[in-house]
This record gives C-alpha cells, structure tokens and sequence, in this order.
C-alpha cells in the first residue's frame, strides 16, 4: 500500500518524470575511490569552472586502463590500475616522470600519435597544451618539440583527432573557450577553435584557426553520414558566445574546413553546450548524438526525410525521455547543469545508456545547486529511464568530466567523475542487487582492434557486433565528451546472447572477414591475424 | 497488493474463467505451476522423485493454448524475437509450433526417448527464416530427435571436462606470466584430446590449434552438433520453438521487457520451477545399458563385434566409457550464460544426488572409484565428410559457428533402440550409417568396409545390444 502512495504522489507532484518503468538489471555502483587509492579534486577559480577531465588508457601494456586526471590549478596525477580481474579496483599513484608537475590541466586524451607500441596523452591546459610521449611503464617525456606542436595559449576545453585518408599521423582539433585577454572578456570573446593537420614528416606546423568560434566545450570528429569521411562537431557555450550556435565543420575529405550551413540544411540550434556523445541507437551507420547543455539535453537524429548529404537534425530527447533537464531527486525544480555524456551500456543488456555528469557551474542561482548525474537506462521500446538514484550515483558534487571503464576486468562498465572542487568519485559497478549478493548481469563483449601500420588503436574504424537479427555497432573516437578520453576496449552488452559475429570496418574502409567470439570475453583482433585472440587478465 | 489486483481481476472477469479453470476437464496442463518455487539445496531422493513425478507430467502434457503454447509475435530463435509480422499459422511442421508435448518427438522406446524420420526437426536460427514452408535445406538444417536417457551423466561430464580445460588455460596463463615466455598447452581432459593453445605473457591466448571445442572451451554436449550447453538450456529452447511455452528466465520481464513476449495473451508461461523439474526429470532419465540378448549366437556375435568396432578404431571417437567424479546434478548449472538460469541467479541450486537412483547403482566404477559412464562418445566434435564420401554433408547452414560437415560424436548408447540413423534419421540400417562416415573416422569406416561380411555383421550384433531397457 506504501507503494501504491509513494507511485501516486510521484505521478502528482513531478509529472515530468512519470515514465516508463524499468524492469531490467540496474546497476548497483559503490563508491570508493578512497578505498581505490584515489584522492584527488579537479580546482581553482573562474579558468577551471569549465574542464575537469579524466584520460582512460593503458600506459603499462597490461591491458589494464590508468587514469590522468586533469587537477586545475593543482597538478595532474596518474593513477596506475593495479586491480585484479572481478575484485576491488586499486589504483596506485605515480609521478608523471620525466615531466615534473603539471598544473593548469583541464583534461586530457590518449592517443597514440607516432604509431610505436605506447600511448600517448594529449594534455589540454590554460595555457599551452602538451603532449606527453608514453615511454611504456607509465613514463612519460613532454613532446611538443619533438612534434613540433605549437601548443598555444589558449584556454582548452575539448579536443579530438582523427587519421585522415591515408596520413601517417593524426589531425588534430581544439575547442577553445574564452579569450581571457580580450578587451571586454568574457563575453563575447570566444578564442578560435584549432585545426591541426601534421605534415608529412609527422610535424603539426601548419595549425588552421577555426573562425568562427563560440567558446567550445567539446569537439569530435564524426563521420555523420556515413561516407567514410570525418567532419568535426563542435558544441558551444551560449552563455559566452555572441550570435554563436552548433557547428559542423565540413572538411572537405582532407581539404580547407568550411562550415555547414543553413544552405545544406544544417538548422541553427543554440544551447550551452558542454559536451557530445555519439551512438548509433539503430544501427544504420548514421550516428545520433547527445548534447548535454544547461536544461534540456538534446538527442538528436539525423531526420529520415534528410538527403544524403544534407544534415538535418531532429531532437528525439522528449519522446525518448531523455531530456534530464532538472534533478530527477531532491526538491530542487531548477534545470539541470550537464557535462561529460556518453553513452554506454551498463547493464549488459545490450541497449544503450546515456550517463550525464551533472553540477552547478559556480553558484549560478538559476540552476540546481543539487544536481545529481544521470544514469539514463535503454528500454526495450527505445526509450529510457532514470535509474542514477537506484544505480547508486546520485552524490551531491559537482560531475565535469567522466571515464566509463571496466576497471577491474569483471565485465561490467564502471564509472569515474571529475567533480570540481570535490573529491574524484569512483563507482564500481557491483552488478544486480538479488536478495543473496550482487549479481552479474547479461553476457558481455570487449573489443579490442589492433590496427597495421599507423592509427594501432585503429580510430574511426566501426565495429558491428551481431547477436541475432541485432546489430550493435560502435565508431573508434578520440573526442567529445567533456575534456575527457579513452583507449582500450570497447565494451558491448550481449544480453542473453551467448555468442556474437563481430565485422570491422577498418578506418581505411576494409571490411574484415566476420570474427565469431563467444560472450563474456575480452577479444583482441588483430588485423592481420585471421582469428580473434582473446585476452585474459590476471586474477 | 496481490490481494487488490486478484480482487480487481474477480471484479472484472466475473467467476466463470477461474471455475472453468479449476475443473477437472479444464484444457490446461495441471502440472504448469505444480511447483511453486524452484528447488533449492541438496534434495532427498523423495523430494527428486517429487520433481521427478512433475517433469514427467510436463514433458508428456499436451500444451494447449491455455498453457500459453503458440507465439503469434515470437520465432522460434534462441535469442528472443519477434518478426515483422504475426505467424501465419500456430503450427507449421517446418518451422515450428510442431509439437504438442515433449514426448511427442522424444518417444523411442519411451518418453525420452528419440524420434523416428517423422519426428525431425527442422533447425533455423529463426532470425531471418523464421517461417519458411519448405524442407529445402536452404532454409533450415533438418535433424533426428536425440534420445535424453542418461543426459544428467553426459551433462555431468561435460561441465568437469568444461573445468579441466578452463584449469589448463588458467595454469598456461600462469605459467606464461611467471616465466615471461609463451607456452603451448595440450587440452586434455577425459584422455580425450581437443588440440592446444597458446599463452602468452601479455595474457593473451592463441586459439587456432583448438580441435572440436568452442573457443570460449566449454564442452556443449546436447544436440547433433555439440552446440547446447545444458539441459536446461536446451529446455529453454526447445519449449519455446517447438510449443510456444515461454520460459521467463530468457523471454520474462527481465530481458524483453514484455510479460507477454509472444503476444499470446498468456504471461509467465514457464516459471524457472517448472524449468526445473522438466530438467530434473531429464537428468534423472536412466543410463542405456548393454542388453544380453537370450539368443546365443547373438551373445557371441556381440562379443566378439565389441572387439572389432574397438580393433577398427571406432573407439577413439565413440569411447566406450568416460570417468566421472560426481553424480551431483547442479542445477541451475554452473556453465550456462546470462540467458538460461544460471548460479548467479538463485541463492543456492538444487543439488540432485543421481547416486540415489537405483539404475545408477549398476555403473561401473573404476579404482579410482569414479563412475565409468558408458556412453560410448567422446563429447567432441570432428570432421565426418571428405571428398570420397559426403553423405553426412548434406546441409547447407552452419550451427552456432559449428561448420556443415562437423558433428558431436553421436553417444551410441542406446543405439539399438533408436533407429533409424544419422542426424537426419534418414538411414535405416546401422550398416549403412557406418559406411557414410567420412572425415575423421574414415580409416575406421575403411577398416569396416574391407572386413569380412562375417567381422560387419557382428559389429552391428554389438551395436544392437546397445539398448534403453527401462523407462525408470
């Protein structure tokens, strides 16, 4: 009968979140980055409002993802993974040798810029940016010269690289945000966003301002319609720019950047854009992104009326329940304030969710002080449903960026949060919660591509994974989010798949022969090996 | 709250559906929720044959649409789904429903048992041909119904030799990590060799010198292929492709997000219970035997045709016997995946102790004191064409990864009770089936052929002796 009460006062009081109900495995997350050797805070003043993210990679060659986390005004740390596989997730910090201290860090992506065995970090800063060569054992030698990489100094927020064509080295892109020496800054001074093509020596001499900007929060090449070529998305801050909006950079397979237009259909949207997720939620090579902005949070869809090559986006976030645009708990009815978002299934049950960090900007009085993040559950019917509160997320801090990660190599997808001026949150998924433990949930694949030559981690390949007559498919990126990355596998829940076909369409646009892989294991393919390896973790 | 909605549901329907229901001439199966929680712990032999006596009413009941068979808005996929559009008909002799009850296919000699020609089944992935109206082998493989009787000792063995290969990985593993060098291991578990892999320090493990076991080196004993992990998986499957009875703990709420996945009007089919006494039913069915004929010439004959199918070399595939440790049957199983209800999902399995059944008390024992069951099988799979001889290449599709022309060893228990032959049923003498084997067995196949008619005949003599006796 309490029920009944508490599901009729729910329905009265907050009709906006009467929705579906979900029936399907919620995760269950304890937080413990203490216990996991994680004591670190993202701070400082107005620079460090914005940014605060996490890079997730393997810099030991163990297969075992580390952490560099973006500190502010303090310095960067790494963290090194020393968990075992199914048990607590242990981090062990380490200097980042070789480079000393590094302060004015807003976040950081790996990428492996010059194809050896190591990967590297691309550190986004207030200030120059750096990049960090990996010398294997999670050492590191600051490159800049060695790339001949001018690193700026700007204030940078976003980031994201691609191989275009057949280039031996990454292009680069930078979201900037604020000229803060600009007369009249900060409004209305929007520092130009960088694009970054290496020459054929490997060198980033030539950087192309991106004119104009409007104070980016994240960038992310993404081949939107399909074609095999990457454009770049740039989500903006409205609060900043002035006469801003969304962009889509064309550009023009390897050739001068040009902007997207209301002439090819591209519709101008206006958000406070902090961070791009992308998805295929149906699996027609055609992404669909969410846009975490201050309210609503977009998802959109390329519209089905569309020509090929025109970018017509619809928001489909109200009819998917998606919008998350104030906190789902609390009496709090302010919008909401999002961040990183990325799309992941947590669950294993092989439809996607849609994680949102969320946290008042600075004391912003129109916006929710309490404002937990979102853990967006896929239903069976496309739609979602709120589960943070039950999932166990829903803490009072203040989420910038995220890494969502299988730390401890147990199959389930947990989560790291940069919260600004508030400790690291660490969430280990435990799985279900059944009256006698915890519980996994449904089958799982991680995906590991090993590409030849140049581009290892083989960005901007797309993976199909077929269980049935459903096809999952993910894009490699380096990108989006908010200020935040990883390398490694990529995880897909198989639910009550017990075996999946999995096809790679490497990123020059060969198709592999399918690789057939039984569930609830870590699949290493190598391009030039015929058959999947699969990789075991230390227990 | 159960109180309000069966108020609500008496306000609404009235009393005539639950009177029509409650009679003794109701067209339901009463055994469908005769058990109202699944089994859990060690269970007493009166509490097994309890289970025992409900599996069997549920194997042998006649669903009817008011159980909820049919599946108007399912296939018969393993993986729940619907087609783009409702099933034409409810039965279909192709493509499913085609079958009341479990015993109408499993009969030979009795309930359990195989099925003759008539009772083949008709194999898609039910992903894309999922109503076909033709036997043509470009829509489906077409397959002989398997006997079940001393399945609880197959599945027994599978999950240890399932563990004795998983061990070897993790000690190659191990050993590669500690050394710092790679290391290539031998899999053999049961004497019964399936190939090698190699570890390497990085953890990573070679898999392309396995030999008729899945990558993921889990023994799948059930079905013509090998590709069926347990019985109660196979339950799982066969109820919903075959009847239209939906097992909840694979077509339920928690996976589909839909009571009613089959759109049949009917919620909750098949609880896990009944799940679970169809797989103790199943698990308990007793061993076959090797009958002593009373004709005497027979007795020698089969004596002296046990010597040559081991003289040929059929026995290095159909072993006559593989040791087993324990005869407690776990169930849920700890093998199966998200899916099919495994030990993740309940707080303790039912443990049936098979040593309480009489009929297990005549296996023999070895001197290590494990039971010696005689399946006359290997539980791997091999090649069985080769371009001399195709005859058991005669499909088109693939299974669950598993090529054309690879077959599970069959077990030859039970053989003399379960013609006709071949995955197919479609030979009808023993005779016949030995000559289409190819591939692996050809040099035992050759060895048959060129043998004196006198050598032939007394192999099928052995053969036939090997027989179900009893039902109990």
């Amino acid at each position: 009968m309490k029920t009944i009460v508490a599901l009729v006062s729910l329905t009265i009081t907050n009709p906006a979140f009467a929705q579906s109900e979900f029936f399907g495995d919620v995760p269950q997350f304890v937080e413990q980055a203490e216990i996991a050797g994680i004591d670190h805070q993202y701070r400082g003043p107005f620079e460090y409002f914005v940014g605060g993210g996490a890079a997730s990679f393997d810099c030991n060659n163990d297969r075992m993802n580390d952490l560099f986390i973006a500190g502010g005004e303090m310095p960067a740390k790494l963290f090194r993974n020393t968990s075992k596989a199914g048990q607590d997730i242990t981090f062990s910090e380490q200097p980042i040798s070789a480079t000393g201290e590094i302060t004015k860090v807003t976040g950081a992506y790996p990428i492996n810029f010059d194809n050896d065995a190591h990967v590297d970090l691309m550190v986004l800063r207030v200030g120059q940016n750096q990049i960090l060569r990996g010398l294997g054992d999670c050492t590191f030698a600051k490159a800049n010269d060695h790339f001949v990489f001018d690193g700026g100094d700007a204030w940078t927020t976003g980031f994201s690289a691609i191989w275009e064509q057949d280039a031996a080295n990454p292009t680069l892109a930078f979201a900037n945000y604020i000229d803060r020496d600009a007369p009249g800054s900060p409004w209305g001074t929007c520092e130009d966003n960088v694009l970054a093509r290496p020459n054929p020596n490997g060198e980033y001499d030539q950087n192309q301002s991106l004119s104009p900007s409007f104070c980016s929060l994240s960038i992310m090449f993404t081949d939107w319609n399909n074609r095999g070529q990457f454009d770049l998305r740039v989500t903006n801050d409205r609060q900043y720019h002035r006469g801003g909006y969304e962009q889509l950079w064309n550009l023009n397979n390897g050739g001068r950047p040009e902007q997207f237009d209301a002439r090819d259909g591209w519709q101008k949207l206006i958000i406070w854009g902090m961070g791009i997720a992308q998805t295929d939620l149906n699996a027609d090579g055609r992404p669909d992104y969410a846009l975490s902005s201050m309210g609503d949070t977009m998802l959109q869809t390329l519209d089905e009326d569309a020509e090929e090559d025109s970018p017509i986006y619809r928001d489909m976030a109200y009819e998917r329940a998606a919008t998350a645009h104030r906190p789902y708990q609390g009496d709090d009815l302010k919008p909401s304030t999002g961040w990183h978002t990325e799309f992941a299934d947590f669950n294993n049950d092989t439809r996607t969710d849609l994680y949102i960090a969320k946290g008042n900007v600075e004391r912003m009085p129109d916006f929710a002080e309490v404002d937990p993040d979102n853990m967006l559950m896929g239903l069976p019917n496309g739609k979602f449903s709120e589960q943070g509160g039950a999932a166990g997320i829903a803490l009072p801090r203040r989420g910038r960026g995220a890494v969502i990660e299988d730390f401890n190599a147990d199959g389930m997808l947990d989560l790291l949060v940069v919260n600004r001026e508030e400790p690291v949150s660490l969430f280990r998924n435990l799985g279900r919660k059944t009256e006698w433990g915890y519980a996994p949930f449904g089958n799982f694949l991680a995906v590991e591509l090993r590409n030849t030559g140049v581009n290892r981690n083989a960005v901007g390949a797309k993976i199909s994974v077929k269980t049935g007559n459903l096809t999952q498919t993910h894009t490699v990126q380096i990108g989006g989010g908010h200020a935040s990355g990883r390398l490694g596998f990529i995880h897909f829940g198989l639910g009550v798949a017990e075996r999946a076909q999995v096809r790679i369409k490497w990123p020059d646009g060969d198709w592999s022969q399918p690789y057939r892989v039984f569930a609830n294991n870590f699949v290493v393919l190598d391009r030039d090996d015929p058959d999947a390896k699969y990789w075991y973790p230390a227990r | 709250m159960k109180t309000v909605i069966c108020s609500l549901i008496l306000m609404l329907f009235g009393q005539q559906g639950v009177a029509q229901s409650d009679t003794a001439w109701a067209e339901k199966t009463p055994s469908i929720g005769a058990i109202e929680n699944i089994p859990h712990g060690l269970q007493s032999k009166t509490q097994l044959e309890h289970l025992r006596t409900i599996g069997e009413a549920l194997f042998t009941a006649q669903f009817t649409e008011k159980d909820g068979a049919g599946r108007p808005m399912a296939t018969q996929a393993i993986i729940p789904t619907k087609p783009r559009r409702a099933l034409r008909q409810t039965f279909a002799r192709t493509s499913g429903l085609d079958a009341n009850a479990c015993s109408s296919c499993h009969n030979q000699p009795f309930d359990g048992g195989a099925g003759d020609f008539v009772a083949n089944v008709f194999l898609s992935e039910g992903f894309n041909n999922h109503d076909f109206d033709t036997t043509d082998p470009e829509f489906s493989n077409e397959r002989g119904t398997n006997h079940l009787f001393g399945s609880g000792l197959i599945e027994l063995l599978a999950r240890e030799m399932t563990v004795d290969l998983v061990s070897q990985r993790t000690r190659a593993l191990s050993n590669a990590r500690d050394t710092g060098s790679a290391v290539r291991v031998a899999l053999i578990t049961k004497d019964i060799s399936f190939g090698h892999i190699t570890a390497t320090p990085d953890g990573m493990v070679d898999l392309s010198e396995l030999d008729g076991v899945d990558t993921d080196l889990v023994i799948r004993p059930f079905s013509q292929k090998g590709v069926m992990t347990s019985l109660r998986q196979f339950t799982v499957n066969a109820s919903n492709h075959h009847h239209g009875m939906q097992a909840s703990e694979r077509f339920g709420v928690r996976w589909t997000g839909e009571q009613d996945f089959d759109e049949d009007g009917y919620e909750n089919e098949f609880s896990p219970a009944d799940v679970s006494a169809l797989v103790a039913w199943q698990a308990s069915l007793p061993a076959p035997t090797v009958w002593q004929p009373s004709d005497g010439a027979w007795q020698d004959a089969a004596q002296i045709g046990a010597e040559h199918f081991d003289d040929f070399g059929c026995t290095s595939c159909h072993r006559t016997a593989l040791p087993l440790n324990s005869l407690h049957f776990y169930d849920p199983g700890p093998v199966d995946a998200a899916g099919t209800l495994n030990q993740h999902d309940v707080a303790k399995p039912a443990i049936y102790d098979l040593s309480q059944l009489d009929w297990v008390k005549s296996l023999e024992r070895n001197e290590q004191g494990q039971v010696m069951v005689p399946l006359f099988g290997d539980l791997k799979r091999h090649k069985i064409t080769d371009p001399e001889n195709e005859l058991l290449g005669n499909e088109l599709f693939s299974q669950r990864f598993v090529g054309r022309d690879i077959f599970m060893t069959a077990e030859l228990w039970g053989l003399g009770s379960t013609a006709p032959y071949g995955h197919r049923n479609d030979f009808t003498t023993l005779d016949a089936i030995i000559r289409a084997h190819g591939g692996s067995a050809k040099s035992s196949k050759d060895s048959y052929e060129n043998a004196p008619e006198k050598q032939r005949s007394e192999i099928v003599a052995f053969l036939k002796t090997l027989r179900i006796e009893v039902a109990e």
